[in-house]
């Protein structure tokens, strides 16, 4: 069996276990659906559109192309639970014994993160063409690899939390911090305008930046609306997620290394 | 009586001994305060007037289920590590074992609660000692509430803890999504209304808002809302007694 096969397996069968978890399907369905469903429709009756807000404005057409990220990312985030269950129980020790190169683990746990995000977040896209019509669909599958990488960064970014979590529960603390600090800073709730208009620049230019808003900001333009999908975008999500996969996955290989040359973390 | 309290007390060190979850926890209060909190009262201005007072109390009521939560996934944990059988042998009943948790959680809840609250009120200019007082009994009984709903859930864990925690998890999602700790119920499209009215946060967060002075012409009846939130913890705590007395004998470890 070749080391690409092997990596295969690997990560299939990670993803695998991140769908069958039951309890974390659970969290996840009911939390995105419901954000969807029952927050994005009652804000629709509480936003109305305001000056420096386009008239037409609508919160639940906003709120909806957010939601299906937001999902991305909370898969996503879920493979530093599985990785920080593994270095926390031993298990790792059962993989390193594995016959795969430590890069090969690495590469395979980042790669079924990113898959694990994008398949749900489609599973939500799905779900949000019914309520909210789409506009270009062939559009939102050309996004498709581009939030595959961002799923992968954000794997990446959770690989690294559990690889700097070396006692007891830490590791919920970050992922909970990384998880609020993401998703409230950025324009998944709010248009950029009212954030560059009411907080610090600083806090705008965050906002902005981060991969979570310009890939809701895909979706919004070009699948909800009838945009063509901007180049200049997708390199900027691109060049945001990438660095996000590669800093997460060498944490994780050096983690792994150390195991193997020391015994433990 | 003291055994109770060495008990509860011994539970309570070990609570402050974790203190970056509490600083976690006012940390994420403050910044989806400072950022969630003052862009959307942004965009509802004109609907709802001060919004922003309105989600800050709504974030307090998260704030108190989470640690209502944490109570039952505390027993739950305990359960599963096999610490519970150690508890039950110990030379206490198993009101006492119910009332040192109950201890537990109650100290777990103003821990959390009371500073944000403080700071909060005191940024808005609405602090006032007898406000806190009331609104940490109203928020203290909602948690007591919250605390026998998981707990009262958790013979569900003793079967299978899997399915007890996509259950609270669910559960969880949509107690909040569907009440109004985010929004006011007149704001709710009627076909959720319903669902609204069975969530006990509807009831602890309205009469926590109305204690300290926000609008009541968005807020429920304050008398039905004391009523329901005393009704739900005094209803929960006899349902997880009547657990504690008869169903958790035999628990076994994972």
């Amino acid at each position: 069996m070749s080391q690409f096969s092997r990596i295969f397996q690997i990560a299939r069968t990670d993803f695998s276990y991140f769908f069958r978890t039951k309890w974390l399907m659970a969290i996840l369905i009911s939390l995105n659906l419901s954000d969807m469903l029952v927050t994005g429709l009652v804000y629709k009756r509480l936003v109305i559109p305001t000056p420096g807000l386009p008239a037409t404005f609508d919160y639940f057409s906003f709120l909806v192309p957010g939601i299906v990220t937001m999902g991305l990312f909370t898969a996503a985030t879920d493979t530093g639970r599985r990785i920080w269950l593994a270095l926390r129980e031993g298990v790792v020790q059962y993989y390193l014994t594995l016959p795969v190169r430590t890069s090969g683990l690495v590469v395979a746990y980042i790669v079924s993160g990113g898959l694990g995000g994008v398949v749900y977040s489609l599973s939500l896209l799905l779900v949000a063409f019914v309520v909210l019509p789409p506009q270009g669909i062939v559009n939102a599958l050309i996004l498709l690899p581009f939030l595959f990488v961002l799923a992968m960064g954000i794997a990446g970014l959770a690989a690294l939390l559990a690889s700097l979590s070396r006692q007891g529960e830490v590791y919920w603390a970050y992922a909970q911090a990384l998880q609020v600090s993401m998703v409230t800073i950025s324009t998944i709730f709010y248009p950029s305008e009212t954030i560059t208009r009411f907080l610090p620049g600083v806090v705008a230019s965050i906002a902005e930046a981060n991969p979570l808003s310009l890939a809701t900001r895909a979706l919004r333009e070009s699948a909800f609306g009838t945009s063509p999908l901007s180049s200049s975008l997708l390199v900027e999500l691109f060049v945001t997620s990438l660095p996000l996969a590669v800093l997460g996955a060498v944490a994780y290989w050096v983690i792994l290394r150390t195991i193997r040359i020391r015994g433990k973390p | 009586m003291n055994r109770v309290l060495t008990l509860a007390v011994f539970n309570i060190r070990v609570l402050l001994g974790e203190r970056m979850w509490f600083v976690l926890s006012w940390a994420l209060f403050g910044l989806q305060l400072a950022i969630f909190g003052s862009l959307m009262s942004r965009l509802v201005v004109g609907t709802v007037e001060d919004y922003f007072f309105f989600y800050s109390i709504g974030l307090i009521v998260i704030i108190v289920f989470e640690s209502g939560a944490d109570l039952g996934r505390h027993f739950v944990e305990h359960a599963r590590e096999g610490e519970l059988p150690y508890f039950l042998a110990l030379p206490i009943s198993r009101k006492g074992l119910f009332a040192a948790n109950a201890i537990y959680g109650a100290t777990n809840t103003v821990i959390r609660v009371l500073p944000p609250l403080a700071v909060t009120l005191a940024v808005l200019g609405r602090f006032s000692v007898q406000g806190i007082i009331f609104a940490l009994i109203a928020l203290f009984l909602l948690g007591l509430g919250i605390s026998g709903i998981m707990i009262s859930m958790s013979f569900i864990a003793f079967k299978s803890v899997d399915i007890y925690i996509a259950l609270v998890a669910g559960l969880s999602a949509l107690l909040i999504r569907f009440s109004t700790v985010f929004y006011p119920l007149i704001f709710m499209p009627k076909i959720y209304e319903p669902v609204a009215y069975l969530t006990p946060l509807t009831y602890g967060a309205d009469l926590t808002r109305w204690l300290l002075g926000f609008n009541p012409q968005f807020l429920l009846n304050p008398t039905l809302a004391l009523a329901v939130v005393i009704a739900v913890a005094v209803g929960t705590i006899f349902l997880s007694v009547t657990i504690m007395e008869k169903l958790i004998e035999g628990v076994k470890a994972a």
